[in-house]
C-alpha cells in the first residue's frame, strides 16, 4: 500500500446522515468553501433515511379535540386561536422521557430550535404531509403530551436525508462516498485530522483539517435483534474511545417496542401514534396494567419492558412465545394506506401479514443509543466532567451525547437532535475556521500504524471468522445486557466480551484483495463492536439503579441520591477495560426538579 | 467449490464473480445454502460470505428497502435482494442466479460503478431552489400538491430502473429515469422557482424526448414508482413551458399564506398523502 495521499480540507465530516450533512451544509453556507464529507456508504444510504414517524416540534398546527383524552381524535388548530403546544411542554416531556438524566440546558436549546429547523427543512424542499389549509401535518407520539410529530407519511427520515443532501451538494460540499474512517489524529490535545480508507482501492489516506466532526450514527448492531442497518457498528464511538476520548452514558440503549418479529425491522411508533394497539397472546391490551393513562403511547423504555414482561410471563405470541401482536385493523384501510404505507409494505414483505386485516407479529428491537461521545451544546467534544475541550474535534447526532435524551429518548427527538446539534456544530466549526484556525501540522505518517494493523489482519491464519465472534457478542449482549439486566449476567457478559476480544486477535479475513474488501471492513467493524460493547457493559454493571432504558432487576428503583449523574468511560492506558468517572446532570431545580415518572 | 448434490432443503445460488485486479473475465460460481423459511436473498448472500467465501462482495445496509444499496439482477430482473424471499426466486431445480446490475461497470462481484447514474442525478440539479425570501412559518402546500409528488419523493436511488433501461444501455448521454423522476419532483413542487430552467434541461433529446416508453423502469422499481408517467408529465409541461412558469409565479404569490380551504373540524385538517 504505497500510494497514500494526504488530503487537506478546512473541515472534515465523518458520516453523511442528518447530523454530519447539516454540519457540512452550514459550513458551506457560512462561506467555508472547502468542506469534505466521508461516508462508508453512499451518503443517501445513511441510516437517518430509515427513520419513519416524524420530527418533533411544537408548531401548534394540530391539537387534541377538547375533552377526548390522550388517545382521542385530533383537529387542525383554527387560525387565530391560542397556540395548542409550546416548547415548554416539549421540554418537560423530553425531561420526563429522559428520566431526568437529560441536561436541561441542552434540551431547552433543542426544543426551541426545533420549530425553526422544521420550517427550515420545509423551506429547503422537504415534502411534509399537509393539512387542507397547507400547514404541516402533525401526529401523536409516545411520551409527548401534544401531537407534535411533524411527518411525511411514514418516510420522514428519507425525505429529510434526501433534502439535506441535495442542499449540501448545492452549496459545494465535497462527498467522499465509500470511504471508511480508520483513526483520529490527535497530538498535544488538538485534533488534526483523520486516517481513512478509500474502500474502492483499499488505500489508506491522511486527511487533515482545522475541524473534524463525527456524525457516525448508532450501534444497534451489537445486538441480535435490531432495527439498525448493517452499517450501524459504532465505528465513530470506538475510534474516539481508542483515541482517548471518553464515552458518556453508554449503558443506555433503547429497545423499540415494535420491531418485526425475528427481523427487528422497524414498524414505526406512528403505528401507535395513529391509534394502534398492542395485544398479548390472550388478545389483551396489556399496556393497561403498565401505563393506565398513556397506554400504548407511553415512552419506549416502558412499553418495551412491558412487552418483555408479558413475554417472560408466558403471554407472548409466535412459535417461541417471544412476540407480541400489533393491531392496526381498526384504523381502517384508508388511514393505513395514507399514513403508514411503508410499514404496511414491510409487514407484507417480511412477515407476510397485511396490517389492514391481520395482526402484525412484533418484538422489542435494539434501536437507539442514548450515550456516545460527550459534547457541549455546540458539538465541541469534551474530555472530562469539567468540559475541557478536545480542540478541533466535534460530534453530533446519535454517536454524540449532548445529552438531550438522558436515560431514554422520546420518539421523533432523534431526527431533531441530529438536525439541531448538527447545525449548531456546523456553526461552531465554521466560526473556528473563519476566526483563522491554523491547519495544525501532523508528525510522521499517521497511516503507518493502521497499515500495519490491516496487513496483520490480512495475513494472520486463524480459522475463526470475525463474523463468528460478532455473532457470539450479539448473543451475549442480547441475553445479558438487554432490556432487563442484573449483576450476575453483566459480569458474565464482561468476561465473555474480553474473551472475544482475545479471540479476535486471531480472527481470519478470507478476502486478501485490496479492492472493495468488505470482508476486511466487516472485521474492522467487529473490532469496534467489541470495543464499545465492553463500555456498555461496564457502565451497566456500575450503575446500580434502574433509570429509563437501563433496568436492573437487582436494583429496580431509580436512585437520585447516588445516580443522578452521567457516566464517563475512558480507556485505561494499559488497555485493561474502561475507567469510569461521573459528570453532573444540568438540572433547573426551580422549574424541572426530578419527579416520580409515571404515564 | 459447488456441491453437485441438490436437495429441497438446500438452494443453489449462482453468483457472477469478478475482481478486475485478478480475474481475466467474469465467471459464474455456485454455492449451496439452506433454504429456510423466511430467508431473503440478502440472508443467502450473507450466509455464503460468512460461512463459505468471505471474498464474495456486495453492497447492503438497511436491509428493509429504504437505503437503496442492494439492487441486483436476479434471474434477469433488477430487484432489491434485501426484501426478496429466496424461495420465490428458485427455479424447479432450486437454483437462483444473481448478477450485478447490467450495463454498469463492475467494481467487484455484485458491486457496480454507479458514477454515470450519480452524474445524471447532479445534472438535473436535484435540490429545490426556493423563493429568495422565506416566510416565518411554512410555505403552504395543499394535500393535493403533496400527493402529486408522491410518485417521486419515495425514490431511494437504488439504480434498478436506470440499469433496466434500454435507452440508457444504448445511449450514455440519456439522463435516465431516476434523474428525470427527481426533476419531476422539483418541477411539480410549488415551492421551486426554476421549473422553466429545469424543463429546458430535461426537455431535450437527451432527456424526456429520448424515452421510448418501454416501461422497463416501472417493472424494475422496487418502490412501485412510475418514472414513465413522470417523464410523460415532463414532456407535456416542456411543451408549454412558458405558461407553466407563469402559473408557478402566480402560485408563489400566495404560497406563504393560508390556502382557501379551511380545515375541516374534527378531521385532523383532512391530511391526505396518497393520491
Amino acid at each position: 500500500m504505497s500510494n497514500s495521499e494526504t488530503i487537506v480540507h478546512d473541515v472534515i465530516v465523518v458520516g453523511a446522515g442528518l447530523a454530519g450533512t447539516w454540519a457540512a451544509l452550514v459550513c458551506g453556507r457560512r462561506g467555508v468553501k472547502d468542506v469534505g464529507v466521508i461516508s462508508k456508504v453512499h451518503p443517501l444510504r445513511s441510516h437517518s433515511g430509515a427513520a419513519q414517524g416524524g420530527i418533533a416540534a411544537a408548531l401548534s398546527n394540530v391539537r387534541a379535540v377538547a375533552g377526548t383524552g390522550p388517545r382521542g381524535p385530533l383537529e387542525a388548530v383554527p387560525p387565530g386561536s391560542e397556540p395548542a403546544d409550546s416548547w415548554e411542554s416539549h421540554m418537560f416531556d423530553t425531561i420526563k422521557g429522559s428520566d431526568w438524566l437529560g441536561d436541561q440546558d441542552s434540551i431547552e436549546i433543542m426544543v426551541k430550535d426545533a420549530i425553526d429547523i422544521v420550517y427550515e427543512y420545509e423551506h429547503m424542499g422537504c415534502v411534509f404531509s399537509r393539512l387542507t389549509d397547507g400547514r404541516i401535518a402533525q401526529r401523536r407520539f409516545g411520551g409527548h403530551s401534544a401531537p407534535r410529530a411533524n411527518y411525511a407519511a411514514d418516510w420522514t427520515g428519507h425525505v429529510l436525508l434526501h433534502t439535506i443532501h441535495e442542499q449540501a451538494l448545492r452549496h459545494g460540499v465535497k462527498f467522499y462516498s465509500e470511504w471508511y474512517a480508520k483513526g483520529l489524529i490527535v497530538e498535544d490535545g488538538i485534533c488534526r485530522g483523520i486516517v481513512a480508507m478509500d474502500i474502492l482501492t483499499g488505500e489508506l489516506h491522511t486527511l487533515r483539517a482545522k475541524a473534524v466532526l463525527f456524525g457516525t450514527g448508532g450501534y444497534g448492531r451489537a445486538y441480535e435483534i435490531t432495527s439498525n442497518a448493517h452499517a450501524n457498528t459504532g465505528d465513530g464511538v470506538a475510534i474516539a474511545y481508542e483515541a482517548g476520548v471518553p464515552l458518556m452514558d453508554m449503558e443506555f440503549v433503547q429497545f423499540h417496542p415494535t420491531g418485526l418479529y425475528k427481523h427487528g425491522i422497524l414498524m414505526s411508533e406512528a403505528c401507535r401514534g395513529e391509534g394502534g394497539y398492542l395485544l398479548n397472546s390472550r388478545g389483551e391490551r396489556f399496556m393497561r396494567q403498565y401505563a393506565s393513562d398513556k397506554m400504548e403511547l407511553a415512552p419506549r423504555d416502558l412499553v418495551s419492558r412491558s412487552e418483555q414482561t408479558e413475554i417472560n410471563q408466558g403471554r407472548g405470541i409466535g412459535p417461541d412465545g417471544k412476540g407480541i401482536h400489533l393491531d392496526l385493523r381498526h384504523l381502517g384501510r384508508e388511514r393505513i394506506l395514507e399514513r403508514l404505507p411503508q410499514v404496511r409494505d414491510l409487514s407484507i414483505d417480511f412477515v407476510g401479514v397485511d396490517p389492514i386485516d391481520g395482526l402484525v407479529p412484533i418484538q422489542p428491537t435494539a434501536h437507539y443509543s442514548m450515550g456516545g461521545i460527550p459534547t457541549d451544546k455546540d458539538g465541541q467534544v469534551i474530555m472530562d466532567a469539567s468540559g475541557t475541550p478536545l480542540v478541533g474535534f466535534f460530534s453530533a447526532g446519535e454517536c454524540a451525547c449532548v445529552s438531550v435524551h438522558g436515560a431514554n429518548r422520546l420518539g421523533t427527538n432523534s431526527l431533531l437532535d441530529a438536525s439541531v446539534f448538527g447545525r449548531r456544530a456546523g456553526e461552531a466549526m465554521a466560526q473556528r475556521v473563519l476566526d483563522g484556525a491554523r491547519l495544525e501540522p501532523v508528525s510522521g505518517d499517521p497511516t503507518e500504524g493502521h497499515r500495519r494493523e490491516i496487513q496483520n489482519m490480512l495475513e494472520r491464519g486463524g480459522d475463526e471468522s470475525a463474523e463468528t465472534i460478532a455473532g457470539e457478542l450479539k448473543a451475549t449482549m442480547t441475553e445479558n445486557c438487554g432490556i432487563f439486566r442484573n449483576a450476575q449476567g453483566l459480569k458474565k457478559a464482561l468476561k465473555a466480551v474480553r474473551a472475544l476480544q482475545v479471540r479476535f486477535k486471531d480472527a481470519r479475513v478470507m478476502d486478501k484483495s485490496r479492492r472493495f474488501n468488505t470482508d476486511l471492513l466487516g472485521a474492522l467493524e467487529t473490532r469496534h463492536l467489541l470495543t464499545f460493547s465492553e463500555v456498555i457493559i461496564a457502565g451497566a454493571l456500575a450503575r446500580e439503579e434502574s433509570r429509563g432504558a437501563h433496568w436492573r432487576t437487582d436494583f429496580p428503583q431509580r436512585d437520585d441520591q447516588n445516580w443522578l449523574k452521567h457516566t464517563l468511560a475512558v480507556k485505561r492506558a494499559d488497555g485493561e477495560g474502561p475507567k469510569l468517572s461521573f459528570k453532573s446532570v444540568f438540572i433547573d431545580w426551580q422549574r424541572y426538579p426530578p419527579q416520580v415518572r409515571k404515564y | 467449490m459447488a456441491s453437485p448434490v441438490r436437495s429441497k432443503s438446500m438452494a443453489t445460488v449462482r453468483v457472477k464473480r469478478f475482481n478486475p485486479d485478478s480475474d481475466a473475465k467474469p465467471y459464474m460460481q455456485e454455492f449451496q445454502v439452506p433454504n429456510l423459511q423466511g430467508t431473503t436473498l440478502l440472508d443467502a448472500l450473507h450466509r455464503i460470505k460468512h460461512e463459505q467465501d468471505g471474498s464474495l462482495t456486495f453492497r447492503r445496509s438497511c436491509r428493509h428497502a429504504i437505503c437503496g444499496s442492494c439492487a441486483m439482477n436476479v434471474n434477469g430482473r433488477n430487484i432489491l435482494v434485501c426484501k426478496t424471499p429466496l424461495q420465490g426466486q428458485l427455479d424447479r431445480k432450486g437454483v437462483v442466479t444473481i448478477k450485478p446490475l447490467p450495463y454498469l461497470p463492475i467494481i467487484k462481484d455484485l458491486v457496480v460503478d454507479r458514477s454515470t447514474f450519480w452524474n445524471e442525478y447532479l445534472r438535473v440539479k436535484p435540490w429545490l431552489v426556493p423563493p429568495a425570501t422565506s416566510p416565518e412559518r411554512e410555505f403552504r402546500m395543499s394535500p393535493e400538491e403533496v400527493a402529486a409528488l408522491h410518485n417521486a419523493e419515495t425514490c431511494i436511488m437504488c439504480g434498478a430502473c436506470y440499469s433496466a433501461c434500454q435507452v440508457v444501455a444504448l445511449n450514455k448521454k440519456y439522463i435516465g429515469p431516476h434523474a428525470l423522476l427527481k426533476s419531476f419532483l422539483r418541477v411539480l413542487d410549488p415551492r421551486d422557482t426554476i421549473p422553466g430552467e429545469r424543463l429546458a434541461e430535461v426537455g431535450t433529446d437527451e432527456g424526456v424526448f429520448r424515452c421510448h416508453t418501454i416501461f422497463n423502469c416501472i417493472d424494475a422499481c422496487p418502490k412501485n414508482l412510475n418514472p414513465t408517467q413522470a417523464i410523460e408529465t415532463l414532456r407535456r409541461l416542456a411543451q408549454k413551458r412558458t405558461a407553466f412558469e407563469a402559473a408557478r409565479v402566480e402560485r408563489q404569490r400566495t404560497i406563504a399564506g393560508p390556502l382557501a380551504a379551511e380545515p375541516t373540524p374534527g378531521a385532523e385538517g383532512g391530511v391526505r398523502h396518497v393520491p
